[in-house]
């Protein structure tokens, strides 16, 4: 087992800074992922408020430029920095993942692509809950990480998962010692008081318990934004001055607004709140498990931390009564 | 020492960016109807009936259109102007140039019918890319018996494919109704809902697969029709329509009880959508 001294844990962070494009939690006005120029603004146990995904699915990309006929592909750089991106929790790697899935699996966007095979992910382990509003204990989350840190006392024992964390690990050798320390398997788990409990969402579709939460609803797409799993987007044209030179963006969508199924006529198939509210839920935790075996929610709890009127839709699943 | 720079070790074979639509010409422009038209494209390749691609002109944008044809070496959509885009290819003509890519969805599984009988309801614009099979059924004549079509339209004027309906009524039962007859014009079809003439005529559901497409509250009492006379929900078929941005899977517009209208559809076989009233 590998421990990296929490002593020269700067000095690396300096070190990695000075050739790779570090991304790491920073405390401003909000918390955020953030690419560091100044290394003593990082939080690394920091769960920050907003999501990791714009570095990868960002939230406008434009896709091609179309000008007079000819269609533009925005470079690929492959020679971009290496990205490191450090203190990503559990969750947020594990949402990372479900992106990896829709964008490389399911479908090769050169895009998301590109930016995730420059980057190496380090995540840190939450050794306990950060709020109230966590549940990721409840949710199956596997080990998905170049690097895995966790907190022993005064140096991080470091966890290898992949063959990107391996030659990086090479690289910065002299950080890196050796220890007889080891885990064990209650050191990888996760603990948080809040639970999703229900495991069978299907028979709970038409119960009266989601009544309450929907009426508090505002449809204003916070847990959209904030979910650091939801790729749903908007694909649209951005048009210049001259309405000659065209570019095909892609943007963040949100299934909350009206407008995520407005068909050319104007109808809307999912009209009410109570059905775009539903959809949500319902993709979160079973359509994407019916078909990759995982859910998409990952457990991270932004969706209630952002949501302005506090819908706790976890502890509403649990609260219903089954017939 | 580290290195300043690092690339990837090896570098992937270059995938195709599913993004970019190709270029294709426009080889015929027919007006079908007064807000229908059909547009042929010089596209190349292999497509399914019920299949869809995604139609773009650069500045207006981009529309999901379903196949009208079955052929390899061109591409018919027909067309209905309701939209920005679908307005914009109303005024094209021979010889422009539209970017199109796909095709995309599933289709219709055409060799699973072989020796069943068709069944086709087909709504307005709806029978667009039941066209698809009827050209199929004409190409693999052999394999189907008795195909059976019940079209409705709203006028007379609004009929889509008159000439290829002379041909239809001469193969197959072919059954056209219309919603009103405002200007009295003398016609062949009945004046009524095509639901009505499903309502009355004798079905056997035995042997049969139906295919069903057309506005959302016509393909609803449809199945309830259909219910009544004994068929089962395994037998029918039906395109759905939704808000389509990607077509690759992605986007999530056009998702109905977590299937992708653009992968899993736009056909389905109705078991699939169990509860598809909330979607």
């Amino acid at each position: 087992m590998l421990k990296l001294n929490k002593s020269s844990f700067n000095d690396f962070l300096t070190d990695v800074m000075r050739y790779n494009e570090l991304v790491a939690p920073v405390k401003t006005d909000t918390s955020r992922f953030e690419t560091i120029r100044d290394i003593s603004l990082i939080d690394i146990d920091l769960h920050t408020y907003f999501t990791a995904k714009k570095f990868f699915f960002k939230k406008h990309q434009t896709l091609y430029t179309a000008e007079k006929g000819k269609f533009k592909v925005p470079e690929l750089q492959p020679e971009k920095k290496q990205r490191v991106m450090v203190g990503l929790k559990r969750c947020d790697l594990n949402s990372i993942k479900r992106q990896d899935i829709m964008f490389m699996k399911e479908v090769h966007d050169p895009y998301y692509t590109e930016e995730r095979d420059r980057t190496v992910l380090i995540g840190v382990h939450c050794a306990k809950e950060y709020d109230e509003y966590c549940f990721c204990s409840s949710m199956d989350l596997g080990d998905y990480y170049d690097l895995m840190f966790y907190d022993k006392d005064d140096a991080y024992l470091v966890e290898i998962g992949s063959e990107k964390g391996r030659n990086f690990v090479e690289r910065y050798r002299k950080y890196f010692w050796d220890t007889d320390l080891f885990l064990k398997p209650e050191d990888r788990r996760t603990y948080t008081s809040l639970q999703l409990q229900k495991k069978d969402m299907e028979s709970l579709r038409e119960n009266p318990g989601w009544k309450k939460e929907i009426d508090k609803c505002l449809s204003c797409a916070a847990c959209n934004t904030l979910c650091p799993s939801c790729y749903c987007f908007d694909m649209m044209e951005d048009i210049d001055a001259t309405l000659k030179k065209v570019q095909m963006k892609r943007n963040w969508a949100s299934c909350q607004l009206q407008c995520f199924t407005k068909v050319a006529g104007g109808h809307v198939f999912r009209e009410t709140r109570e059905d775009r509210f539903k959809h949500r839920i319902y993709h979160q935790v079973q359509y994407f498990k019916e078909k990759h075996g995982i859910n998409l929610c990952t457990g991270c709890g932004r969706c209630i931390r952002g949501c302005p009127t506090r819908i706790n839709w976890v502890k509403m699943i649990n609260d219903m009564e089954e017939k | 020492m580290p290195r300043t720079k690092t690339r990837r070790e090896e570098p992937e074979p270059k995938k195709e960016n599913p993004y970019l639509p190709k270029a294709c010409k426009v080889t015929l422009f027919k007006r079908e109807s007064p807000d229908c038209f059909l547009i042929r494209a010089d596209w190349k390749g292999k497509y399914e009936p019920g299949q869809f691609f995604q139609v773009s002109i650069p500045g207006i944008g981009e529309a999901p259109i379903s196949v009208a044809s079955y052929s390899e070496d061109h591409l018919d959509m027909n067309i209905r102007e309701v939209g920005n885009v679908t307005k914009y290819l109303a005024n094209l003509k021979k010889g422009d140039t539209i970017y199109i890519r796909g095709p995309y969805g599933n289709g219709y599984p055409m060799e699973k019918f072989y020796g069943k009988n068709l069944l086709l309801i087909g709504g307005g614009s709806g029978v667009a890319p039941l066209k698809g099979i009827l050209m199929y059924v004409d190409k693999h004549n052999d394999n189907f018996s008795d195909v059976t079509l019940y079209f409705g339209f709203r006028t007379p004027d609004d009929i889509l494919f008159k000439d290829d309906l002379k041909n239809w009524r001469k193969k197959f039962q072919c059954n056209v109704s219309v919603d009103k007859n405002p200007k009295h014009v003398k016609t062949a079809c009945d004046v009524c809902f095509v639901t009505s003439l499903v309502e009355k005529a004798k079905l056997d559901p035995e042997n049969k697969v139906v295919f069903i497409c057309g506005p959302p509250i016509m393909m609803k009492i449809c199945v309830g029709l259909l219910k009544n006379k004994g068929f089962t929900e395994d037998q029918i078929y039906i395109s759905t329509e939704r808000l389509m941005n990607c077509a690759l899977g992605l986007c999530g517009h056009c998702m109905i009880h977590g299937k992708y209208t653009c992968l899993d559809g736009p056909v389905f076989r109705l078991d699939e959508l169990s509860e598809f009233k909330h979607d």
